[in-house]
């Protein structure tokens, strides 16, 4: 797996280019600001890109922007998107038209390194990774009449990590439960909620996260 | 030249006082007596083939006279400062004494054919001193000083000559060669003057011209039309042209009117004067300085008259709203009159340039408003002030934020880096200890301190300043915030991309404490939060379905917000009815 990294701060480029090659990833290109990191993804075959929202000159939506046209320009590579502060507002952004390879965590996550790399390898293979952060605050929202009261506590938490953007198989693991298990959750949860089966994991992030901000 | 120096004496020592009804009297009688020698001198006479029949040319030269008298003293009486009046008087009176070349005696002959030229020039003079009876500028007093000079000086030139009959006293051999040659010159050099002095008028009208604001001045510009008469007159006696019995019944027939238009150009000064006094009538009332500016201008009949009041301190002119005004970068056309109250500066009238031919108006105006002016001028002043205090409000708060926000850059960039950077450290030393599950227990639990301690810098972070606002804007900012209500909120976000930093800030702070608000006291179960973008402003407004009769003196959230958005000059406003729900609504100027 091939990985770019934008980020300014020194310390944080470090750590994660090394926590990324003891896992086993290829770090080909470290970079400090955002139009450094386009001229790398346009250069070279890049599985997913790495990076921080806050990046130099001013330090405001640089890192968004460039994550947003590496989605547009070039769709096969993955981007995670990293930040000191999640926003719903900014995952929606990200998540306009697809949930296809494309991920937003808090930069806290980088420490738990198994999960984190995890995510990482979602979103290169196209998966979806957001922020449980994102997640509780949609999940938790005030709503006139709450259709979630109607789902058992494990179908809730299923629902967490898909819309988290797990796969059935690392729902199953979290939960230590069978994949078999986890699928018949999931169309519960659909039928409960009143979705239309949709197919790839990446469409269905989509559409919980559709229905949960409705 | 003797003749227009006791003008000049005659209008001086008139100056400001009204003539008493004695000397009204006299005066009138005077011109009545005048007005009856020259009837009874032109009936007597010899002078057919000047105009025609001596009783017209009696009746015509009683007019000339009486017109002149009468509608002087009118004027002299009605406006007791202005010298027109005393001007036109003597006018009449010259030509009284004119006419009397009819007298058939060698005194009263040779004094009348002396004069004879000169009541052409009274005229010209009349016009160049309409309307306060100034001659103003050197070239206008020498042009008449040339034309008093020519008329008497070369009119003696040519009595010397002979050719006037037998009651010339300055006769000294007869030329009658030279005495035309003399008139001619004469004839000549009078019209110049005349069309010289014509022009003097074109170039003032032009230059001061507002015929709008003083219509009458249209009518008296009319009457110039008597001094191309004067003109055509001499020329075509001078040298010989046509109709000149025609154009001399025109000449004496305007000369004959222009003193009624004079009058009637004066009279409507008089109407000024009367607007003047509605004014001191308006002035009792409790005027607003917007209505004492409408008020001066109707009774100075300018309506593009401005105000500007002087504000010692801050050492400039401002407007009634507290701004500076600055009386350099004038308009053409514009000028400013200075207004003093006791010594002091008060104020400067901004004001359409012909209004300065009226200094006396002015004066009294802007005396009679004095009171009012001052306590105009005191609010500008107090207007200023507070505009002062926003602003340097403004500075306080805009400074307070870009401090907070160094703070909270400091923050992300140092301590929530390093403990990150830190607790990926401890976690991949953990992945190392395999071997030793106690060691991994212990870093793991020091990972979740780090954790913790992150979550509350990232509060802290967020409450110093919230970072997404800066990078991505209100709607971005509110949408989270929205999201993590207490209760159901419908945001509606329309302000067609991003605002100023201070703007988006202050909106961001009214919604997030009317939020917060909303969870402690509304008691609500859903709100409306709406930010748009409406005619020059940003309105906020937050509308809640709770129980209201929110107390909006205590607790110092409301009052902080107020602060916020008084201080970028806008209006915060909360509506709390009792069991009507809460609503709260900050209207932000922008541009």
């Amino acid at each position: 797996m091939r990985v770019a990294i934008a980020e300014d701060g020194v310390l944080l480029r470090e750590g994660l280019s090394r926590l990324l090659g003891e896992a086993g990833c290829e770090v080909v290109a470290q970079c400090g600001d955002a139009d450094e990191l386009l001229v790398k993804v346009r250069s070279y075959p890049i599985d997913v890109a790495i990076v921080d929202i806050r990046l130099p000159p001013t330090h405001s939506d640089e890192g968004l922007r460039a994550a947003l046209e590496i989605r547009a320009q070039h769709p096969s590579v993955g981007v995670l998107v990293l930040s000191q502060y999640v926003e719903l507002g900014l995952a929606m952004k990200l998540l306009a038209d697809s949930a296809e390879g494309v991920g937003y965590l808090l930069k806290d996550r980088i420490s738990d390194v198994k999960d984190f790399v995890s995510s990482v390898r979602r979103v290169a293979d196209g998966g979806s990774a957001l922020d449980p952060i994102i997640v509780s605050t949609l999940v938790s929202r005030q709503r006139d009449d709450d259709p979630l009261a109607n789902l058992t506590p494990r179908e809730h938490d299923v629902l967490v990590l898909m819309a988290e953007g797990g796969s059935n198989q690392g729902i199953a693991e979290k939960l230590v439960i069978t994949t078999r298990a986890v699928e018949k959750y999931v169309s519960t949860i659909f039928a409960k909620l009143g979705l239309p089966s949709t197919g790839t994991e990446s469409r269905r992030v989509l559409a919980v996260l559709a229905f949960l901000r409705a | 030249m003797a003749t227009a120096a006791t003008a000049q004496a005659l209008t001086t020592g008139a100056e400001g006082a009204a003539p008493t009804s004695k000397v009204v009297e006299a005066i009138a009688a005077a011109g009545l007596a005048a007005a009856g020698i020259s009837f009874t001198l032109a009936l007597r006479g010899d002078i057919s083939g000047q105009l025609g029949e001596p009783l017209v040319v009696a009746m015509l030269s009683v007019l000339l006279t009486l017109s002149y008298v009468l509608c002087g003293l009118l004027a002299w009486w009605r406006r007791p400062a202005n010298r027109f009046g005393p001007l036109m008087i003597l006018a009449g009176f010259t030509n009284f004494v004119a006419t009397l070349v009819w007298a058939k005696h060698d005194v009263p002959f040779t004094v009348g054919q002396a004069i004879d030229f000169v009541p052409p020039v009274l005229f010209l003079h009349v016009f160049l001193a309409y309307p306060d009876g100034r001659v103003k500028g050197g070239f206008t007093r020498a042009l008449l000083a040339a034309a008093y000079a020519t008329a008497i000086s070369l009119e003696l030139v040519r009595m010397y000559y002979g050719g006037f009959g037998t009651h010339n006293l300055l006769e000294h051999g007869a030329n009658p060669g030279a005495t035309q040659a003399v008139q001619k010159v004469q004839l000549t050099l009078i019209s110049a003057f005349c069309v010289v002095g014509l022009g003097v008028l074109v170039v003032r009208r032009l230059r001061h011209g507002r015929p709008l604001r003083r219509s009458p001045s249209l009518l008296v510009d009319v009457f110039g039309v008597g001094l191309v008469m004067l003109v055509l007159l001499f020329l075509s006696a001078a040298y010989g042209g046509p109709w000149v019995p025609q154009i001399r019944w025109a000449t004496f027939v305007t000369l004959t009117l222009a003193p009624t238009v004079f009058l009637i150009g004066l009279l409507h000064e008089r109407l000024a004067r009367s607007a003047l006094s509605d004014l001191v009538v308006d002035l009792r009332g409790d005027l607003t300085p917007s209505d004492l500016r409408e008020a001066l201008a109707r009774a100075l009949r300018d309506p593009s008259l401005d105000l500007a009041y002087w504000l010692p301190q801050f050492d400039t002119y401002a407007d009634v709203d507290g701004r500076p005004v600055d009386l350099v970068e004038l308009g053409a056309g514009r000028a400013t009159t200075l207004i003093d109250r006791k010594g002091v500066r008060v104020a400067a009238l901004l004001h359409d340039q012909s209004l300065g031919d009226e200094p006396e108006m002015l004066g009294a105006a802007t005396a009679a408003a004095g009171m009012a002016l001052e306590n105009a001028r005191l609010q500008a002043e107090l207007r200023a002030r507070l505009e002062e205090l926003r602003g340097s409000r403004a500075r306080v708060i805009a400074a307070g934020q870009k401090e907070r926000q160094r703070l909270e850059r400091n923050l992300h960039d140092g301590a929530q880096q390093r403990l990150i950077a830190l607790s990926l450290e401890l976690n991949m030393l953990e992945q190392r200890l395999e071997a030793e599950p106690e060691a991994q227990v212990r870093l793991d639990q020091a990972r979740r301190e780090i954790a913790l301690s992150l979550a509350e810098l990232r509060d802290v972070a967020h409450g110093l300043h919230p970072a997404v606002l800066s990078g991505h804007g209100l709607e971005v900012a509110l949408q989270s915030m929205v999201a993590r209500a207490p209760v159901p909120i419908r945001l509606l976000v329309d302000v067609h991309g991003r605002l100023e930093e201070p703007l988006e800030v202050a909106a961001y702070y009214v919604v997030s404490e009317s939020i917060a608000n909303i969870g402690k006291h509304a008691h609500a179960s859903s709100a409306t939060v709406d930010v748009r973008r409406s005619e020059g402003q940003i309105v906020v407004e937050i509308v809640d379905d709770g129980v209201g009769g929110a107390d909006t003196e205590r607790g110092t959230g409301l009052r902080g917000l107020a602060d916020r958005v008084e201080a970028l000059g806008g209006r915060l406003r909360v509506w709390t009815p009792a069991g009507g729900g809460t609503r709260v609504k900050a209207e932000l100027p922008c541009a």
